[in-house]
């Protein structure tokens, strides 16, 4: 009787193409479809958004197994086997512009991230004010 | 796995879209790097073509908030340089 173990997969191989077949699907989004949305059509115009995405992915598994030695007494020892995995990813997306057709012909109009740029300012803003009291406490000393 | 797969840059154009005899045709460009198990992807969007019966036009697509921040980001850094030059001269 055969018993067909041969032609089944292992877990782990299962595992593993799974994560390939993840992994291929993060870079379908380098094509420009995922940038541009499906255009809206309405009140005579056309809208699409343009947008930036950023996405990141890594994945990992490992298995193992062993064989304790034979005993004094010359029963063979138990063995074990084991398998492990785990992954973690980065995925982040920002409107850029929108891009409009109509009668007044093709415009594209720029999205501001509010949030962003306000915190990017309030940062740079920090890093000068301690720039300028470090200076001015360094003047201090060198006049003192 | 060669240099050319683990490291790409490339500029790619969308489906066309046609509104009142004009074609306008998207621009992407994306860096796609790749590990084992892994990788990552920078897609954005770069431009349209604009065909009006004919005439093509290229109007680029400008992320108006990544220039501030990144403005920022260099002013703060140029003063802190500059803070710390002259700090070290006087």
């Amino acid at each position: 009787m055969e018993s067909g173990m041969g032609n089944e997969q292992r877990p782990l191989d299962i595992v593993s193409q799974r994560i390939t077949d993840t992994i291929g699907r993060l870079f379908d989004i380098a094509r420009p479809g995922a940038v541009f949305s499906e255009p809206v059509e309405a009140e005579g115009y056309i809208a699409i958004t343009a947008k930036e995405i950023v996405t990141g992915m890594g994945m990992g598994l490992g298995a193992g197994s062993g064989e304790e030695p034979a005993g004094e007494d010359g029963k063979p020892g138990s063995g074990g086997e084991g398998a492990g995995g785990g992954g973690g990813g980065y995925s982040y997306g920002r409107p850029v512009a929108v891009i409009s057709i109509g009668r007044d012909g093709v415009q594209v109009t720029p999205v501001l991230d509010a949030t962003k740029i306000g915190l990017a300012l309030l940062t740079a803003w920090g890093a000068i004010a301690i720039t300028t009291m470090r200076m001015r406490r360094f003047s201090r000393r060198s006049l003192g | 796995m060669q240099a050319q797969d683990r490291l790409h840059w490339s500029t790619e154009q969308g489906e066309v879209i046609e509104k009142d005899g004009i074609r306008i045709t998207p621009e992407s460009r994306s860096l796609t790097i790749r590990w084992p198990n892994g990788g990552l992807v920078w897609n954005r969007p770069l431009a349209v073509v604009v065909d009006r019966g004919g005439t093509t036009e290229r109007i680029p697509i400008v992320d108006v908030t990544r220039w501030i921040v990144w403005g920022a980001a260099g002013f703060a850094a140029l003063v802190f340089l500059l803070g710390g030059i002259l700090s070290r001269r006087k």
